[in-house]
């Protein structure tokens, strides 16, 4: 099936991720584009680079306004307030950023880096996002995580205390978890009312230490009696279930991410980091040099861009509901073509096949996953890949 | 014609036939070192696999004797399997000799007693030859003594060999031409010639391999082949050295190639006599019988729109296999496909493993089965090949299951869980003899029930060592009923059985628990049940998912998790959707696997 020529009549709102690739420690579940950082990190080289890279893709940005700024690793806490402070200076100085942006910087919940969230929030960042994980010590050590539960406690209070915005990061289904024990860890976080909740299913990713040596993890039922507990558990506390796996207090959800999740463009700066951008012909991919060494020496010779590729209009469409779809509540309908270029002709069948099977709602206005069609996203979105 | 010896070799599957071939081969120089390939006769890719020989070929040897002479040695390969056994009674026919071959470590099998037995009805002169005595397991003296006790031909002076070292090679060769009498026949009597054998090549069309009994067969000759009485002109003759070699002419008592611009491989069947139309013989060679499927499956493609690719495969597959039968056939569940017919498991294992490995076809097979004679209320009688084609249990008098003889031989340690085995399967024992460390069981067995796992735990309760052999007896009425397969309320065809009412309680529960194991689990439950008629006898529960969804999807993750959900996706198109609920090829063939406990 040909889906069309791929037109856009706008482009979306455009954000910025930039990407820290070091961590004191890699944790054995973690299979994002982080290092161990053996010896001192390369700070102020690694924020020219930054900036370099920035200004080497400006112009595929330029006249546009950025709605989100995204700091994300590794460990961006591992950074100096300085540093960071420099950075944001650096990107105001450069694209035409919104004056109520959303800027949001991935913490690790140590002692060190609590003492520098009040830095960060200086530097300009509005949103501290905390990777706590668990607050039961036998699953932070099965977890690998370098932080003890006390430590977690006092940077969740931390960063309460420093911004009006905070996320957790929770795991649950981990190994020889327990529901009560899921639950005590929601009920820990919650003590603290953070403004946004993250409660991830533990996956065992490809490329990681689990991978090799897998856990006992609890089975799927197991685990999907947690996430159905969790969820009953937050939205009695409040916080709305607006994406898969993000939970807010109202007003906060993260806007940032809900970019990704509407199909928006986002610039990736940094070590491995991707990018999405569309132009009105077509939407490209792009992603930056992986290892952290080889990224500053590319950078200092001007280019870090490794792969570029101009996304098929065929996969288009799967990836957009790979995103929209994640949305409790969907995304307007008239987003399908502004946002993929393409006529919604190109998905009737298949959405009318989702419908069909009561895993999407499709109305006149939205696009919207069932209750089913969420807990089955895969099987909703198999509808909509291409066969090869 | 004096200086003419043709000669087989009867063998079991790994006793070192082919290797034996090649040995004889390389001594009488019929290919150059750089030509000589490890095991040359057995020339398909599967075979060689398996170790097994699927067709027979040949090979004109020309060996210098002792004697002085010069000879010429036609070694006629036979298979080495139960499924083929018509093909190994036409090739014997064809010689004046047969070496048995015994692997000097195992000792004798029941498929080498059986083809012994068709050798010496046919008065073929036996030659018994012990391989493989360089092993250290080997023990020659007990394998005489097993050999004169269960075949009951002398066996004192058999020749030691090993066709690996190549000791002992050209004793055989020597004793092939003193003892294995020279053809006869009448180089100037009306042309009878055998056909041994048969197959297609795309160049010249149906190539025979004949055995000429009386008279001689030149290029150009007009032939009639007897038994349909078409004529064709031959256009080429020759042998194979095992290189093809073309002759100016076949005389009796020589084996051969004759090349006769025939289309299909079914005009030229094994066992057939050719004669010429100038001057026929009075009456055929005695022996022929058109050969006829005895176990049936339904091949269905997994993906609805390579149903016309697996037609012309099955076509061009028939080419070179005249025992294959195919038609059209429509399941509600698998949509269209086709009921084909095999000799035997072996042979439908075979035709599968080549549509999908040189064919490129994703399949599923059903569970295989019999022809059952069903006798109606009227009085007619049909063949049903199909079980979820049986009429109504209504207009049924009775039904009527194909019996076979079989014969087992087994070392007596194991000769009790084999007779269990045999009741378990209904079998009737109508003999046990003991005939040294062996024991020769024969029991008759509803064919059905062999066709299901039979021969694989006949294997594993004797450790690999009783061997079977089995023919044809008769059709047999018997307390037989249809056993159906229901996922989530509906029927599916493709899953049905024939069974014996006594155990269709178990087969139903056993089925339904092995398909609860096979089915994953999806978005809704799946109630896999096992009925007679209306009665519901078993009912197993797949239990839904909860959830399939991923945790995390965030602006770098998209091309990665794209990539796995296109592999979900190719997962679940391996499998066969039945209603809404996909199901597992190896489902389909679940009803094989059970009772393995």
């Amino acid at each position: 099936m040909s889906p069309g020529t791929v037109h856009l009549e706008a482009l979306p709102p455009l954000s910025i991720y930039v990407h820290i690739p070091w961590c004191v420690r890699k944790c054995p579940y973690c299979d994002f584009n982080s290092h161990e950082a053996r010896e001192d990190i390369p700070e102020s080289a690694y924020i020219d680079a930054l900036i370099s890279d920035l200004e080497s893709t400006l112009p595929s940005v330029w006249g546009r306004t950025v709605h989100s700024i995204f700091i994300g690793g590794g460990t961006p806490s591992l950074l100096a307030p300085e540093s960071i402070e420099r950075l944001l200076l650096a990107l105001r100085a450069r694209v035409m950023l919104l004056p109520d942006a959303e800027i949001t910087l991935e913490a690790n919940p140590g002692t060190v880096e609590a003492a520098r969230f009040d830095g960060f929030r200086t530097a300009g960042v509005t949103r501290l996002s905390v990777g706590v994980q668990s607050l039961n010590a036998q699953h932070l050590r099965a977890l690998g995580r370098i932080h003890d539960v006390p430590q977690a406690q006092a940077a969740i209070e931390a960063a309460r205390s420093c911004f009006e915005n905070i996320n957790v990061d929770l795991m649950y289904a981990l190994p020889d978890q327990t529901l009560e024990q899921a639950l005590s860890d929601v009920r820990g976080v919650l003590e603290y009312a953070p403004q946004h909740v993250s409660a991830y299913h533990l996956t065992i990713e490809p490329n990681t230490y689990f991978h090799r040596y897998p856990p006992q993890l609890p089975d799927h039922d197991a685990a999907a009696e947690m996430q159905q507990a969790i969820e009953s558990l937050l939205a009695s506390h409040g916080y709305d279930h607006y994406e898969t796996s993000a939970f807010a207090q109202p007003g906060h959800r993260c806007r940032h991410n809900l970019n990704y999740w509407q199909f928006g463009d986002y610039l990736g700066i940094g070590a491995g980091a991707h990018s999405k951008l569309s132009f009105p012909d077509r939407i490209t991919r792009q992603m930056r040099y992986k290892q952290p060494s080889e990224y500053l020496r590319r950078m200092v010779a001007g280019e870090a861009i490794q792969t570029s590729n101009v996304v098929p209009a065929n996969d288009l469409p799967v990836e957009f509901m790979m995103n929209a779809l994640r949305l409790t509540n969907g995304v307007e309908r008239r987003m399908f073509s502004e946002r993929t270029g393409l006529p919604i002709t190109a998905v009737t069948t298949r959405l009318a096949q989702a419908v069909e099977a009561g895993l999407l709602v499709d109305s006149a206005e939205r696009l919207r996953a069932t209750l089913k069609g969420q807990r089955f996203l895969n099987d909703l979105l198999a509808l909509f890949v291409e066969s090869t | 014609m004096k200086r003419i010896r043709n000669f087989s070799v009867i063998a079991h599957i790994d006793h070192g036939k082919s290797t034996l071939a090649d040995r004889f081969i390389q001594i009488c120089g019929g290919l150059s070192d750089r030509e000589m390939e490890s095991q040359v006769l057995d020339s398909m890719e599967l075979e060689r696999e398996r170790g097994i020989t699927i067709k027979a070929q040949t090979a004109a040897l020309s060996y210098r004797s002792t004697d002085g002479h010069t000879y010429q040695l036609n070694l006629i390969d036979t298979p080495g399997h139960v499924d083929f056994s018509y093909e190994v009674s036409r090739s014997l026919s064809a010689c004046e000799g047969a070496l048995l071959v015994v692997d000097a470590s195992q000792g004798v099998e029941a498929q080498t007693v059986a083809n012994c037995y068709t050798a010496i009805e046919q008065g073929v002169e036996v030659i018994p030859v012990l391989n493989k005595v360089d092993l250290p397991s080997a023990e020659p003296e007990r394998v005489i003594e097993e050999i004169e006790e269960v075949i009951g031909i002398p066996a004192e002076d058999a020749i030691r060999a090993s066709a690996k070292t190549g000791a002992g090679v050209r004793d055989i060769l020597e004793a092939v031409i003193v003892r294995v009498p020279p053809p006869t026949g009448d180089p100037d009597a009306s042309l009878k010639a055998l056909i041994i054998d048969s197959w297609f090549d795309n160049y010249v069309g149906v190539i025979m391999l004949v055995r000429i009994v009386d008279g001689v067969l030149k290029p150009k000759d007009r032939i009639m082949l007897m038994s349909s009485e078409v004529t064709y002109q031959c256009e080429q003759v020759g042998v194979f050295t095992p290189r093809s070699e073309n002759r100016d002419q076949l005389t009796a008592g020589e084996v051969g190639f004759v090349i006769a611009g025939i289309k299909e491989l079914k005009s030229a069947m094994v066992g057939d006599t050719v004669t010429l139309t100038a001057r026929p013989a009075a009456e055929a060679l005695p022996g022929f019988k058109e050969i006829k499927p005895q176990v049936f499956a339904g091949l269905y493609p997994v993906e609805a729109n390579e149903y016309e690719a697996l037609r012309d495969a099955l076509e061009k597959l028939q080419l070179n296999d005249a025992s294959l039968r195919f038609e059209p056939e429509t399941s509600q569940a698998l949509g269209f496909g086709f009921r084909c017919g095999f000799l035997g498991l072996l042979h439908m294992d075979i035709v599968q493993e080549r549509l999908e490995r040189e064919y490129g076809m994703n399949l599923i097979t059903t569970a295989p089965t019999v022809v059952y004679q069903v006798l109606l209320r009227d009085g007619s009688v049909i063949e049903v090949e199909n079980p979820s084609r049986l009429p109504d249990v209504g207009k049924i008098d009775e039904i009527r299951e194909p019996i076979i003889t079989a014969t087992i031989l087994v070392p007596q340690d194991y000769v009790g869980p084999v007779m269990t085995l045999c009741n378990g399967k209904r079998g009737l024992q109508k003999n046990m003899q003991y005939m040294g460390h062996q024991v020769m069981l024969t029991y008759e067995l509803p064919l059905n029930e062999v066709v299901l796992d039979f021969f694989d735990r006949l294997k594993s309760v004797s450790r690999g060592y009783a061997s079977l052999d089995y023919e044809f007896k008769e059709f047999r009425a018997d307390d037989l009923c249809k056993l159906d397969i229901l996922i989530n309320g509906d029927r599916v065809d493709a899953l049905s059985l024939i069974v014996h009412r006594a155990s269709a309680q178990s087969r139903g529960r056993e089925v339904a628990s092995r398909m609860r194991k096979l089915i994953p689990r999806q978005m809704f439950d799946v109630a896999v049940q096992a009925a007679v008629g209306a009665q519901i006898i078993a009912r197993e529960n797949v239990k839904a998912l909860r959830k399939n969804v991923l945790a995390k999807c965030y602006g770098g993750d998209i091309t990665r998790k794209k990539k796995l959900l296109e592999k979900q996706k190719a997962g679940k198109r391996r499998m066969k959707q039945v209603g809404t609920v996909e199901i597992p090829q190896e489902a389909f063939l679940a009803i094989l696997q059970v009772e393995n406990k």
